[in-house]
């Protein structure tokens, strides 16, 4: 028997996932021996702790290019950049998740396991303190996304996916409001997000029959020097964007998103609406432009058409949406294909663009959701459209911010909106890919239609009756949105603050 | 052609076969002892590829566990058996998805290959596959073996609710 030896890792350098991975199981030790009255401010801390320390450790190794675990894992310039964007939306996200003043106990069911509409549940939904579970779960699925974008190798990333996405499932399942609709979200995520994942899989099956390795760099030589026919390598590269764009939420695979938007509790469907996507597109970025980038030829063409179906159906579905959130989802769906666009505008402009897209859209998307939770009434959030009619009037301020949000959201310029649509636009035209700016243009036009709707009925309507208030936000929720307004101001008005930073991150290591 | 390769093809035609008849039925208890013919017929495929452990652990679990699972759920829930006419659906959707991802995943895999041979990797048995298991991986085994446990163990003090 041989002796074992042990692979050399990089500590330093795969350090922020470890310690997010580290913190998320002190958090369930936390959960059973902390008293449950200490429970949430230990755990809030806790995870924002762990985060704000995954964030200086990625900081503070800027300038790392390696790959180590054997190659499995690759700390480049772009999955530092991703990881640092992954962690600073996540901790804004956990700012939402903890928020307490909005409604007793928080956004979260406090024992997700009592049957909904039981005597039991009628009494927890009075006043009982929520799980405070969902920082641990939350913290394992940060750490997965943080593997996710440096994963070098298409097993690594798959099990990351796994680890991102199960513990999104979960979350999803716990709103405090509207359970049967939350459960109903989280199942439907889980039985499609399993079923993109076998598709991811069996991906790597075929990938691997063609080149006998899962990781990139060989998947790279054997498409450029193998004499064989490439049908079956074509097949595996198809299964597996199928996979990544289910969690991009690209049309066709996107049937998922406006439900499972729309039951989740609404911080949570912030994390994914910021985190996800950042994960997603970055490991899209890596197996495209890393282990494929000798087939862009080949796969360019199919992906811009479901970059042009994503933008166009995104943006006429939203005009059709009575629900906030629901409405959001849509319009999330449309940025995933602006961000396709960058990244097949290829080279370093398109990757460079596609990562200020994502962090911009990011703290857009943030601020948006934490003021979908501020509208509310004694029933919880009030979703439908029609009763945010006349909210200029009864709240002048958070409309204000809101619409702000929303002109961000349609591009206007002085807005971090414009920039990188400009950016991933300006991108796609070098890379000679003119029609996808083309139905870029058209449908952002489109898409401005439902945003200036909800900005005219907030201003020009009167309120009626039926308009809720808007609660005073506690500390938590004032903080998050503060950051997401500041950031999507500070990046339209100095975008060359992040731009640099994209541009000196995008290179990939093999 | 050697024995081994009709024998190969001859447990495949009965594992697509009885696959085919698993849905096609509309006695559930029937699609339950179709499904494990096919299972095993697959079995069969592991054991001619000398692949001795996987069989046996397919066998186990498959045919014997998971089978068993799927007829007791019937039993428990649908007790009268026989004919169920829910179950007469249209074929043609399914036949299309099923046809064509099979067709589709062959032509794939014989235009990939052609005739290249392919050479066969050491036999899986026991000893191997338990030495890897327990020697060289016996760490890990053994943590998932307690983290699987402790899962068990939660999931119970879960669903047995507060009291």
């Amino acid at each position: 028997m041989e002796d074992l030896k042990a692979p050399s890792i990089d500590y330093a350098a795969v350090a922020p996932i470890l310690i997010l991975f580290g913190a998320a199981c002190l958090g369930v030790v936390v959960e059973a021996f902390v008293p449950r009255r200490a429970r949430h401010a230990v755990q809030l801390t806790l995870a924002l702790l762990a985060t704000l320390a995954g964030l200086v450790v990625v900081i503070t190794q800027a300038s790392t290019r390696v790959t180590t675990a054997v190659g499995a894992l690759a700390i480049d310039g772009p999955a530092v950049f991703l990881q640092g964007a992954i962690l600073v939306l996540a901790l804004v996200s956990l700012l939402l998740m903890g928020e307490r003043k909005l409604e007793p106990g928080g956004a979260f069911v406090p024992q997700a396991a009592i049957t909904v509409g039981s005597e039991a549940d009628e009494r927890q939904a009075a006043r009982a303190p929520g799980l405070t579970e969902v920082y641990p779960i939350s913290l394992f699925a940060i750490a997965g996304m943080l593997l996710f974008v440096a994963a070098n190798d298409l097993l690594t990333m798959f099990i990351a996916l796994e680890v991102f996405s199960l513990p999104l499932y979960l979350l999803c399942a716990l709103a405090r409001r509207r359970r049967l609709l939350s459960q109903e979200a989280a199942l439907k995520y889980f039985l499609l997000g399993s079923y993109a994942s076998a598709f991811f899989l069996f991906g790597v099956a075929l990938v691997y029959g063609f080149v006998g390795a899962v990781d990139l760099a060989s998947i790279h030589t054997a498409a450029a020097e193998s004499d064989r026919d490439p049908l079956l390598l074509y097949a595996g590269l198809a299964l597996l964007s199928i996979g990544l764009l289910f969690k991009t939420a690209a049309v066709p695979f996107h049937v998922w998103t406006p439900d499972v938007y729309q039951g989740a509790p609404t911080p949570v469907t912030a994390f994914m609406a910021a985190c996800t996507k950042v994960a997603a597109f970055g490991a899209l970025l890596r197996v495209l432009y890393v282990g494929f980038n000798g087939l862009s030829w080949d796969f360019t063409p199919i992906l811009g058409v479901v970059a042009v179906l994503t933008m166009i159906i995104g943006a006429v579905l939203a005009v059709t949406q009575t629900d906030i959130k629901r409405l959001l989802a849509y319009s999330s769906i449309a940025n995933a294909g602006y961000l396709l666009v960058g990244v097949l505008a290829s080279g370093e402009r398109g990757l460079a663009s596609t990562m200020f897209y994502l962090v911009a859209y990011g703290f857009s998307v943030l601020a948006a959701f934490a003021v979908v939770t501020l509208v509310r009434d004694a029933d919880g959030e009030a979703g439908h459209l029609s009763r945010w009619a006349g909210l200029g009037r009864r709240s002048p301020l958070i409309a204000g911010l809101f619409t702000f949000i929303l002109l961000a959201f349609a591009g206007i310029p002085l807005t971090s909106g414009f920039i990188s649509k400009f950016a991933v636009f300006a991108a796609a035209m070098e890379g000679g890919q003119t029609w996808l700016v083309i139905a870029g243009v058209i449908s952002s036009i489109v898409l401005a239609f439902p945003y200036l709707r909800v900005v005219v009925m907030m201003w020009l309507s009167d309120p009626s009756d039926a308009t809720p208030t808007v609660s005073v936000p506690g500390v938590l929720t004032t903080a998050a949105l503060a950051i997401g307004v500041a950031m999507t101001l500070l990046l339209g008005v100095a975008p060359s603050l992040l731009l640099d930073l994209t541009t000196g991150a995008a290179e990939f290591v093999q | 052609m050697t024995g081994a390769d009709v024998l190969l093809l001859a447990l495949g035609a009965v594992a697509v076969g009885s696959g085919a008849l698993v849905v096609l039925t509309d006695h559930l208890v029937r699609a339950g002892l179709y499904l494990v013919v096919c299972l095993g017929a697959v079995a069969g495929l592991y054991l001619v590829l000398a692949a001795e452990l996987v069989a046996w652990v397919q066998v186990l679990i498959y045919v014997g566990a998971v089978v068993v699972l799927l007829l007791f759920a019937v039993m428990l829930t649908r007790a009268p058996i026989g004919r169920s006419e829910d179950l007469n659906r249209p074929a043609w959707p399914a036949a299309i998805i099923g046809g064509g991802a099979g067709v589709g995943l062959a032509v794939l895999l014989a235009d990939a290959y052609r005739w290249v041979e392919v050479a066969q990797g050491p036999p899986g048995t026991a000893e191997l596959i338990g030495e890897a298991v327990f020697r060289t991986w016996v760490l890990p085994f053994e943590v998932l073996s307690i983290l699987l446990l402790s899962a068990l163990v939660g999931a119970i003090v879960v669903s047995r609710g507060q009291r």
